[in-house]
């Protein structure tokens, strides 16, 4: 990843920040975090209890985040920027009071609204009412920049190593043990949905979601001799304009999924029982799914264009 | 031999003493750990992203009954022993919250007044609404109580998980050599991880991106750190190992939700030198004093100063972390010994049999570097016993 792609993120957030009138935006989720601030870290699986994990600061224009090292930052961050992990309350409000700009701040914008982070906010910030910013971030997430697209169209040519790996695997072997050996090979090892390989009577259906350097690459399909089977009609539905009706019709399976990817699931999320009044928008980067296909789709002003063709 | 049925009707009892003692009436739980403790349904071992869209849902009342669940992915027959099943649930779009408050309100009726355990409230959940008139309480506070202790069934559980990481793990050390690479050896281990299942893939969770890191032998021979010690574990790059590496091995999987923890060190392509030896053998003397100090009664403040003990010069553990973490559907979980917390925390804390103590003590010397490793105990009734089939430490000699 660059650092003018990290740059560009941050410049983003603190833009849409500035729009809402939030001062702060306190980010747990390690998408958003990792959108903020760029940091890499140690990749645990599920969801994770809300906790300080960046803090963004619109009076500073300074980004912080939780770690004990400066290993896996960008700049513009440095050292400085970091505030250490600790099981200890009263330790971690030290290291909010330190930071420049929260003390003052009126609207702290946060990710997820828990009790204890309230408790706790009321001490640092005195003054300011915490409200719920997970739109403001999903906003700014929704049109990818030019060197978002670059990323995921990589991740999801590392997400075909897996595919390759699986269909090659000889009758005895497990495929997705071959796929996730290949990937590591290649130096992937971070899931996003991880891989899945199922025989079926016309052949294999294998699917592999991976994260490559915080951003997600996907692809799935049910294969037969070695080449994917069925056009992928809904892929070609998804234009900008397109309504609920538009991909429902086009979807061939009871089985689809049109949602947002970037740094892993994002908005918008279309799908048989949720998103009817989504319309798609050019800039927008897709996982389109229906039945045993995948395709990862960059709604453009010319049209649709896959991100994950066969390389 | 575990019993999936009984697990889950156990916990979800323990779950509403806590719930009854402290006067919470009801609970909304969102965080993957919490719903398995209240349904026993595992949610796939996906990125926090995926998690946090797919989420599984549970809600629970603090009277009698079946929790009700909400999950994406598929739910296995053990959930219904406690649970009853409902649709997918998207509790992070605004048009997904009005099935949300739905839910909540058909098994906890109007919460107007009423106290209920949450793991957070999501943005779409505040704008909808949903809970508005609850007295929001952390649901930590009635999980923690209620997991710390662990019925047979679940440290059966940890016994397996860390049984299977262990075999994984001999297969990784042999690939352990010069010139491969972090993720080779990770690939390594996670592919034999999953031929190891009895039907591959169906009950084993990767929960952490596994992690072979060669250490400096010098505290600032790596990146900055706030405390002046090394930092572990980073989780970044791909390092390529060399001869004279030590490298600090650590992970965890998941069965049926319950964590394993393995920790080593290894020494790539050769055995280890004398000064290398000595930290092994330093190692397992804090090892040792900390083990003949637990049994139920003894405070986490007694072990960690067991531990000091023999090694008076410096504490034998990582600044920002303990010498020894509880383990069960998290792989950091309390009882922790020696963290930030203090030493009021720690002597003020006793152990109970059903706890399980993850033990990591660090022995560093400066330009030698540093060994780690851990084992796995469960507290009896009279002390303790091990978790796992007990650790091979080669190429050290125990």
């Amino acid at each position: 990843m660059t650092s003018d792609l990290v740059l560009a993120r941050r410049e983003r957030v603190l833009g849409a920040m500035a729009s809402a009138g939030v001062d702060v935006l306190v980010l747990g989720r390690q998408d958003n975090a990792g959108y903020a601030c760029g940091m890499r870290r140690l990749w645990t699986a599920g969801t994770r209890p809300f906790g300080a994990g960046c803090i963004v600061v619109g009076a500073t224009g300074r980004v912080h985040a939780l770690s004990s090292w400066d290993d896996g930052i960008e700049p513009p961050m440095s050292f400085d920027d970091l505030y250490p992990l600790t099981w200890n309350p009263r330790i971690m409000a030290g290291s909010m009071a330190a930071i420049d700009g929260l003390a003052e701040a009126r609207l702290i914008g946060v990710d997820e609204l828990t009790p204890s982070f309230r408790r706790a906010a009321a001490h640092f910030s005195p003054e300011a009412d915490v409200v719920a910013a997970d739109d403001l971030m999903a906003g700014v997430r929704l049109h990818k920049l030019p060197g978002e697209v670059e990323a995921i169209a990589e991740s999801c040519a590392a997400a075909w190593v897996g595919v390759e790996a699986a269909l090659d695997a000889p009758g005895h072997a497990d495929p997705p043990a071959a796929a996730i050996k290949a990937l590591a090979n290649r130096g992937v090892t971070v899931p996003s949905s991880g891989v899945r390989a199922e025989r079926r009577d016309r052949g294999l259906a294998v699917d592999v979601g991976v994260i490559c350097d915080l951003y997600e690459g996907g692809v799935g399909g049910l294969f037969a001799d070695g080449r994917r089977l069925a056009p992928a009609a809904l892929a070609d539905a998804c234009r900008s304009g397109a309504s609920y009706a538009d991909l429902a019709t086009a979807a061939v399976s009871a089985d689809w999924l049109v949602r947002g990817l970037g740094m892993g699931f994002e908005h918008p999320v279309i799908g048989p029982q949720i998103g009817f009044g989504e319309r798609l928008e050019a800039g927008m980067v897709l996982c389109v799914t229906d039945g045993d296909r995948r395709d990862v789709i960059h709604v453009t002003a010319s049209g649709p264009v896959a991100l994950s063709d066969r390389p | 031999m575990v019993d999936l049925g009984r697990m889950g009707v156990e916990r979800l009892v323990r779950l509403r003493e806590q719930m009854r003692s402290q006067g919470v009436d009801g609970a909304v739980l969102m965080h993957g750990p919490h719903v398995t403790y209240a349904t026993g349904h595992v949610p796939e071992a996906v990125d926090s992203s995926h998690a946090n869209h797919r989420r599984a849902v549970a809600i629970v009342g603090a009277t009698d009954g079946p929790a009700r669940l909400h999950a994406h992915d598929p739910v296995s027959d053990a959930v219904s022993a406690c649970a009853e099943a409902g649709g997918p649930l998207w509790p992070e779009l605004d048009d997904g919250v009005a099935m949300v408050g739905a839910a909540i309100a058909e098994i906890l009726g109007d919460v107007t007044g009423c106290r209920v355990a949450v793991d957070g409230v999501t943005g779409a959940m505040a704008r909808a609404g949903v809970l508005d008139g609850a007295e929001l309480v952390d649901a930590s506070r009635v999980l923690g109580p209620a997991r710390v202790v662990k019925t047979d069934d679940e440290l059966a559980c940890i016994d397996q998980s860390q049984r299977r990481t262990e075999r994984a793990m001999a297969e990784a050390r042999a690939a352990c050599v010069p010139g491969a690479t972090r993720s080779e050896v990770a690939g390594v281990f996670l592919a034999a991880l999953r031929e190891d299942d009895s039907k591959p893939g169906s009950d084993h969770r990767n929960e952490i991106d596994p992690i072979f890191q060669p250490m400096p032998s010098r505290r600032d021979g790596g990146p900055r750190t706030s405390t002046g010690h090394v930092a572990f574990p980073t989780g970044v790059d791909n390092p390529v190992f060399a001869e004279g590496d030590l490298v600090w091995v650590d992970a965890g999987v998941a069965w049926h939700g319950y964590m394993s923890d393995f920790g080593c060190t290894w020494v790539p392509g050769r055995t280890p030198t004398a000064a290398e030896q000595s930290l092994f053998d330093r190692w397992m003397a804090v090892l040792e004093a900390s083990l003949t100090v637990v049994r139920p009664g003894a405070t986490l403040g007694d072990v960690g100063r067991a531990a000091r003990a023999v090694e008076p010069e410096e504490t034998p553990w990582l600044p920002q972390f303990y010498l020894a973490h509880g383990t069960g559907l998290e792989s950091a979980e309390m009882p922790m010994i020696g963290t930030d917390l203090g030493q009021a925390f720690d002597d003020g804390y006793e152990l109970v049999a059903g706890m399980v103590l993850v033990f990591e003590p660090v022995i560093w010397a400066e330009g030698v570097g540093g060994y780690r490793a851990e084992e796995v105990v469960a507290v009896t009734d009279d002390g303790w016993r091990r978790l796992g089939h007990g650790h091979h430490y080669e190429p050290f000699r125990t």
